[in-house]
């Protein structure tokens, strides 16, 4: 599903260059969960970041479902985007102007879905995540396990084939955290894409395979025998 | 997505309460200002617009020649032999109405009389104007001399209702006339107003030397209206020739449209050279001025938030908004903000439209049932909300979704910082210019109001010589004088304040062209003239009553025997128009008509017979209000069909700086506005700067730096913008208002104290603004501080 070949990332500022990704190669194949681990500063995020296409590498090749994704321009990734990725982030992001249902509806708006069709989606996602007694809140009102939750609801309305995960439980509690592995586990068992940052190797551990990046480069890629076996 | 985005917009300013609140209230008193000064332009620019067709109606104008063939000046009155030529040569005219100019005459319904703006005028007059009659009928209201047309509020005041057709009223207590018509209320922004229409053929009974058509007397208009598709340009072009054939004086004469004289009213050599139209666009540049730093404040207050809000772009870029929908979002936040706004200004308009009434001396009304208004003020959100909403849209849509979910925007970034310092910079630069101005028009009023008037105006007043006051005059004049309620009495054919009669027709002992071309003025006075006005005798004496030789006398201005170029003047023989006069005494001038220039050299000539004014001077031993309720009964008894008008001449003269006046109000009013809303602007900057760095300052305070140091820290940048601010404004308003005083010929001189004063001023307000908040963050308890990152 996603072929990665030679990318690399330059952070330029007025004196110091940083290579944030020297060359990297990564394959993804469609179902995968993907942990990518690795120090502060070894390029995890910029990579996810590139493949979220929020980001541009200076080069190398990034191939989705056999689309070249380097090559289009800002509107082409903007659309690309939001028809076939779902982000979830350490701290939530949730837009602190709309409530809970809003939030979610969100991601549907953008992709123009009619507004009937929008609250079935809607509803249905909110059933999912066990959040319905919390719909008409607004984020400051929800512990964060609630709001991690809304986001990946967020992050799944649109029914995406890869969710991109940043340290999803960096800022929860262990059983709050745990909470959100398993429904990350659950997504991917019913075939949704993922790939997540982490720095808890308690995390990675509910994934299929976990890569160890350093100075922008893989050095070590790990396959989780448990879950791969559960996934055959 | 509209909605989506109206529920954003309203939960934003709901939670930021006080940048919401500088804000609406900074744009809704930029807007109610903008929107006062916009609906006073709206007034002045439809002067004479409302009828249908006034399009096609134009006004008679007539050059005055001098001898050189120059042209001396231009005005609108015209001879009585022009109308009816024009309709009978000029195929193109559709109507001619020759009518006089409005004067306050005398119309009594039994006991109750009143003085009133009256007009004769030609049926004519119909055409020229829409006027909507309540009762009776344009082809009929004028076809018997002895009829009058009143308005509506003028028939209340006489009868007590508006159904009073055929009812008798008296014209100046010697016409009974037959209200033939009543029509609605004459707008307020009209040239030619009146209460009462009367017909041109009584004119002519009351005045016989009208009915005949002369070439000499400018004192009527003649009013056109040009057929549909005839050019004005064309008949001007034929009017030239076409006179010259009827009348051998050389008089020019040209259609100038009716709707643009009250704007472009002054003339220059034939040509019109602007008029009141440029105070129009100053008041534009005004309102626009007061509305662009209303935006500039929000500008820079959501540019100034944008860190708080570029998680918010960065996460909606991320889950698939577009640019466009974030510039229409941010867009969206600022319309709702001028549509508040707006509101609040149309309810601050009517809450002071009284009072800007009344400053202005104008009677303005707000249609709100008329589209037009709507569109003005929908018009005005949309333009406002864009003005404002534009930059922090583009500005806030552009941060990239990686850099904005790090939290680590570069603080504003290069062209964000620059571009807000620019914009604080531009409007303190306008709010100094509006300071500086407002303290020179001030000056310039106290100049000219401090100027010699050169008589003594401080306890004279003056009254009408109506009816009796003409024939009884020395009855009266005795009668007051026994009454010790005034000093000295004197009567003239003009006002003190006014001398509307000029004249060239003057020739003196050494004149060397064979013909004057200077205009001299001449008043008509009785006995007691220098005495009762106070003004000074150079040399010479007033007129006697004892000398039967005076009544071939003549006194002159000082400025006409400087013309004149006589050594001793008194003595000296001159003659005015056909009368041989002989100079008793020559007078300092003193001030007529226009307070701020000198005038025309002129001359009084003894003539009690003229009727005009009766000036008294005040027993000054007496008690003033005593003195009036004598003279006020014993003018009621000698004259009793007219009301008492007494005026203060003090009072009169005041008034002729009015338009000054109004000038210095609205420029005071004005810059206060833009003064407060650009201090309002500068309260939510420094509340921002000092939110941002609250941590900054718990850290600088914990090592212990000192409250005035943080203050300063806080304070140097704003007091750095405001000063370059003055570094543009000061040059700018001194070359403006240089100008601007080079108008009048007696005039102030910017000083360096009123630049001074323009500095210290918005320095003082402005560091007032800044240091109150930069206090507040000083004094705080670090440790919040620290403990809020």
């Amino acid at each position: 599903m996603i072929r990665i070949e030679n990318l690399e990332k330059v952070y330029k500022t007025e004196d110091i260059e940083t290579t944030a990704l020297n060359g990297i190669n990564l394959h993804v194949k469609a179902g995968e969960f993907v942990s990518i681990m690795g120090p502060s500063g070894c390029g995890k995020s910029t990579l996810l970041n590139v493949m979220g296409l929020l980001d541009k590498p200076e080069s190398g090749s990034y191939q989705f479902m056999d689309t070249e994704l380097l090559k289009l321009n800002d509107k082409e990734r903007s659309n690309f985007r939001k028809k076939h990725m779902g982000f979830v982030f350490q701290n939530f992001n949730l837009i602190d102007e709309l409530t809970v249902f809003e939030n979610i509806e969100l991601p549907l708006i953008y992709n123009k879905i009619p507004s009937a069709e929008r609250k079935v989606l809607v509803d249905e996602m909110i059933d999912r995540m066990n959040i319905h007694n919390r719909s008409g809140h607004f984020p400051q009102q929800l512990s964060g396990g609630q709001q991690q939750r809304v986001a990946v609801a967020r992050a799944l309305v649109t029914k995406p084939k890869l969710v991109l995960a940043d340290e999803p439980t960096g800022n929860l509690d262990s059983s709050h955290g745990n909470e959100v592995m398993e429904l990350l586990c659950e997504l991917n068992e019913q075939g949704t894409t993922i790939v997540m940052v982490t720095h808890s190797s308690h995390d990675a551990s509910f994934s299929n395979r976990i890569i160890n990046l350093k100075d922008g480069c893989v050095i070590s890629e790990k396959i989780n025998k448990g879950r791969t076996e559960e996934l055959i | 997505m509209f909605k989506l985005n109206l529920k954003i917009a309203l939960r934003n300013l709901w939670r930021h309460k006080t940048s919401s609140f500088i804000n609406i209230t900074g744009l809704a008193i930029g807007l109610s200002a903008c929107l006062m000064l916009l609906f006073y332009v709206s007034y002045e620019w439809n002067f004479d617009k409302q009828a249908k067709d006034s399009g096609r109606v134009y006004q008679t104008m007539t050059n005055v020649m001098e001898n050189s063939g120059d042209i001396l000046f231009t005005f609108n009155g015209t001879t009585t032999a022009l109308g009816p030529l024009l309709k009978q040569q000029l195929p193109e005219l559709e109507s001619v109405c020759r009518l006089g100019y409005g004067r306050i005459k005398l119309i009594a319904n039994g006991q109750n009389s009143f003085k009133k703006t009256s007009v004769f005028a030609e049926p004519g007059i119909f055409d020229m104007y829409d006027y909507q009659f309540i009762s009776g009928s344009p082809a009929t209201a004028m076809s018997a001399p002895r009829s009058v047309v009143l308005t509506e509020s003028m028939a209340r005041i006489l009868f007590g209702t508006a159904d009073v057709t055929g009812k008798a009223v008296r014209y100046e207590d010697r016409e009974e006339l037959t209200v033939t018509g009543v029509i609605r209320d004459l707008p307020e922004n009209s040239s030619n107003r009146f209460d009462f229409l009367m017909p041109w053929s009584l004119y002519e009974i009351l005045d016989p030397g009208a009915r005949d058509l002369n070439w000499n007397d400018f004192s009527y208009m003649t009013l056109v209206k040009l057929r549909a598709g005839a050019s004005a340009d064309l008949v001007n072009k034929r009017l030239g020739p076409m006179l010259k054939k009827y009348n051998d004086a050389d008089q020019q004469h040209f259609l100038y449209p009716l709707g643009k004289l009250h704007l472009y009213g002054t003339f220059v050599n034939g040509k019109s050279a602007g008029g009141a139209i440029e105070q129009i666009r100053l008041f534009v540049i005004l309102a626009g001025g007061i509305l662009l730093i209303a935006c500039i404040n929000f500008m820079n207050m959501a540019t100034a938030k944008s860190e708080r809000r570029a998680k918010e772009v960065s996460v909606k870029k991320t889950i698939g908004a577009d640019r466009l929908s974030l510039i229409m979002q941010f867009l969206t936040e600022s319309m709702v903000l001028a549509a508040i706004g707006v509101v609040i200004a149309i309810a601050l308009i009517e809450l002071f439209l009284p009072i800007f009434n009344n400053l202005l001396s104008i009677h303005m009304e707000i249609g709100y049932f008329s589209m037009k208004i709507w569109v003005v003020i929908i018009g005005l959100v949309l333009l406002t909300g864009l003005i404002a909403g534009s930059y922090p849209a583009f500005y806030l849509s552009s941060f990239d979704p990686v850099g904005g979910l790090r939290k680590n925007i570069a603080k504003g970034g290069f062209l964000s910082v620059s571009l807000r310092q620019v914009l604080v910079t531009g409007q303190f630069c306008f709010t100094v210019m509006l300071f500086i101005s407002t303290i020179v028009i001030y000056k310039q009023i106290q100049y000219i109001k401090n100027r010699p008037i050169g008589a003594d105006v401080s306890v004279l007043v003056q009254i009408p010589q109506d009816g009796a006051l003409l024939q009884k005059y020395e009855m009266y004049k005795t009668a007051l004088l026994r009454s010790g309620a005034v000093t000295s009495v004197t009567h003239a054919s003009s006002p003190l304040s006014h001398h509307g009669s000029n004249f060239m027709g003057i020739s003196w002992p050494g004149m060397n062209k064979p013909a004057n071309d200077v205009l001299f003025n001449q008043v008509h006075a009785g006995y007691d003239y220098v005495k009762t006005t106070g003004i000074k005798m150079i040399s010479g004496r007033d007129f006697s009553k004892q000398l039967a030789s005076d009544t071939a006398s003549v006194l002159i201005s000082a400025s006409a025997a400087k013309v004149m170029n006589l050594k001793n003047p008194v003595g000296t023989q001159v003659k005015v128009f056909d009368d041989q006069l002989t100079i008793v005494g020559v007078f300092n001038d003193y001030i007529w008509d226009s307070p701020d220039r000198s005038n025309a050299p002129m001359v009084i000539r003894l003539d009690d017979k003229l009727p005009g004014v009766v000036t008294m001077r005040l027993n000054p031993d007496r008690n003033l209000q005593a003195s009036v309720d004598a003279i006020t009964t014993m003018t009621k008894d000698i004259n009793p069909a007219y009301p008492v008008e007494l005026t203060f001449l003090s009072s009169v003269y005041a008034d002729l700086q009015k338009a000054e006046k109004i000038l210095g109000t609205l420029s005071n009013l004005f810059g206060g506005l833009a003064i407060f809303i650009s201090c309002l602007g500068l309260f939510g900057l420094v509340t921002y700067s000092a939110e941002q760095r609250t941590k900054e300052f718990g850290v600088r305070k914990v090592l212990g730096a000192s409250v005035f140091s943080m203050m300063q820290l806080l304070s140097l940048s704003f007091v750095k913008m405001i000063l370059v601010a003055i570094c543009i404004a000061v040059p700018a308003a001194w070359m403006l208002m240089n100008r601007w005083l080079q108008q009048y010929e007696f005039h102030t001189a910017i000083s360096w104290w009123v630049i001074g004063i323009a500095i210290v001023g918005t320095l003082l307000t402005a560091m007032l603004t800044v240091s109150l908040q930069a206090y507040k963050t000083a004094t705080a308890n670090p440790v919040d501080a620290l403990k809020y990152e």
